[in-house]
């Protein structure tokens, strides 16, 4: 057996070249290349000021100093941790399969290309995050409560790391998981408060059981500990975090665990 | 002083043949509770073999008798299903034709992506490129992706990546054969260089002179046994014997 660091060596520089593969995938044949990285969150957030904003009137929750009362700025916060999570989750189911057939004929860590395919989408993120900081500076809303921010990603990321081995690992038998995972993500999408603020759900018509899905659910966790950080500048509760501490290291485990117990059977696979 | 090692220890291999396996999440569903349709078909039957550091080892059999599967367990492709396989030292392994290419990486890129899966640093190959190019002989086209490649550009290249990344033990698996003349005469040069440099080479191919040729033992492998262990001429002789001797077919079939 290969002593502990060359192989850890080894799977860091797989890591490295899975990333690489995937950052220049997504912007292949574009001569202005992470421009676009920039130019997408800045769009959004400008676009759904206007269409929540403005045309649909919507009020966004009070920010502390009262600076930055904008509904897109709302939605941005919580998009950027969302967009994380999505495109790690449906993204490993790919990035599996594409090694599939390599891994049948050289043997390598296959785990290395779902966490370069999501140190990828975190590049992407911290673009975003620096957009978003950069709009949170201009609009003078930022205290030292941002720390909280990466918290939120980085956990974000190890739990959607984790369903994203176990649905990877599902699709390799069965094709049809990544459109079923598609399909739950879009229902889930809901489930989160991104387009809609918890406030809303502060109506009797509601069940209870709906209304703490909403506010437990882990993505929903990381959005509310992101916005907490980013935009009503408020030290997160301490439960929430350690409930979204607690999906994220249970997930990402048994996530870890079952790709290990299983990737070896996968190459085996006609 | 290479020191690649590789100990074989009571290993068998069963693979599962699942008739009718479920390709659809609905099918499988359906399914449920429903006994699976396998058989088991086991490829390879309590192998011993302990091959030394600086070793020359062939392994020769009829087609289907379990040696690329043997090699794939050495190369970690595959996981053995008892016993136990330790194989100590960087391992270099060209088993089968794109061994470790995809598609639709350029060959460059694909090199890089192996000296990765080796565990060497971008840097190095960077340094190992020009001599992997010059090897290979496939000129610019080593910035085609592979996929456009012919089998002979394949294998070039994927020997040229085996045998130039130091390594201290080396699978080969049959695909000089898909060389030219040419290139077969350079990869058998090429091999007695890495002996004498100390790796440690394990060879299959069913060319039974250039096996008692190159290498020093041999093992035999018949339906998945291990039938004679030794000296590569003595075995060499004994399977031909056999075959002529036989001389029916004696493909293995799954059922
Ligand atoms: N992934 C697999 N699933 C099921 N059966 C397999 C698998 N791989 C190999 N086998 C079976 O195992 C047996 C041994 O195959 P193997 O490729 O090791 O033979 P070989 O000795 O290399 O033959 P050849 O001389 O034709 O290359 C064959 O019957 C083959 O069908
Ligand atoms: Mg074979």
């Amino acid at each position: 057996m290969p002593t502990l660091s060359p192989s850890v060596r080894k799977s860091a520089t797989l890591i490295y070249h899975f990333a690489e593969r995937e950052s220049k995938a997504r912007y292949k044949r574009s001569i202005l290349g992470w421009f676009w990285s920039f130019m997408n969150p800045l769009t959004t957030v400008i676009v759904y000021s206007f269409v929540f904003g403005v045309v649909y009137g919507a009020k966004a929750p009070l920010t502390s100093n009262g600076n930055a009362e904008n509904f897109g700025l709302y939605l941005f916060t919580g998009l950027v941790v969302w967009s994380l999570f999505t495109g790690i989750v449906n993204g490993s189911m790919g990035w599996l399969t594409s090694v599939s057939d390599l891994r049948k004929k050289i043997y390598f860590p296959t785990e290395t290309a779902l966490l370069g395919g999501a140190a990828a989408n975190a590049v992407q993120t911290s673009l975003e995050v620096v957009v978003l900081i950069a709009i949170m500076l201009v609009a003078a809303n930022l205290s030292w409560t941002l720390i909280f921010l990466p918290i939120a990603v980085l956990m974000a990321l190890f739990f959607a790391l984790g369903l994203g081995f176990i649905a990877a690992i599902y699709n390799a038998r069965y094709r049809d998981i990544q459109y079923l995972v598609g399909i739950l993500l879009n229902v889930a999408f809901f489930a989160v408060p991104i387009v809609y603020t918890p406030t809303l759900l502060d109506n009797d018509d509601i069940p209870d059981i709906v209304r703490i899905l909403v506010e437990w659910n882990p993505p929903a966790l990381f959005v509310e500990i992101a916005r907490d950080a980013t935009y009503f500048l408020e030290v997160p509760q301490w439960n929430r975090m350690l409930a979204a501490l607690a999906w994220t290291v249970v997930t990402f485990s048994i996530g870890w665990w079952y790709f290990r117990d299983q990737s070896m059977a996968i190459s085996e696979e006609p | 002083m290479n020191t690649g090692s590789i100990h074989v220890r009571g290993v068998s291999k069963r693979f599962r043949l699942e008739r009718n396996r479920p390709s659809s999440l609905k099918e499988a569903l359906l399914r449920t509770g429903k006994k699976k349709d396998v058989d088991d078909f086991w490829a390879l039957r309590d192998i011993d073999l302990d091959i030394e550091p600086g070793a020359f080892f062939g392994l020769i059999g009829h087609n289907g008798s379990g040696k690329s599967t043997l090699l794939r367990l050495m190369a970690n492709i595959h996981a053995p299903t008892t016993g136990e396989i330790e194989a100590t030292g960087r391992l270099s392994a060209l088993l089968e034709l794109g061994s470790g290419f995809h598609p639709d990486l350029t060959g460059r890129e694909n090199v890089y992506l192996n000296g990765a899966m080796l565990g060497l640093s971008r840097r190095q190959m960077a340094e190992s490129m020009d001599r992997i190019i010059e090897f290979s002989g496939i000129g610019e086209f080593i910035d085609e992706p592979v996929k456009i490649y012919s089998s002979g550009m394949y294998v070039r290249l994927g020997f040229a990546v085996a045998v130039n990344v130091d390594p201290e033990i080396l699978l080969v698996d049959e695909v000089i054969a898909v060389g030219d003349e040419e290139f077969q005469r350079r990869c058998m040069d090429h091999m007695h260089q890495l002996r004498d440099k100390g790796t440690t080479i394990v060879l299959v191919s069913h060319n039974a002179g250039l096996m008692s040729r190159l290498c020093d033992r041999v093992g035999w492998l018949d339906h998945g046994r291990l039938l004679a262990l030794g000296d590569a001429t003595e075995v060499v002789d004994r399977y031909l014997a056999h075959v002529n001797s036989a001389g029916d077919n004696t493909l293995t079939t799954h059922d």
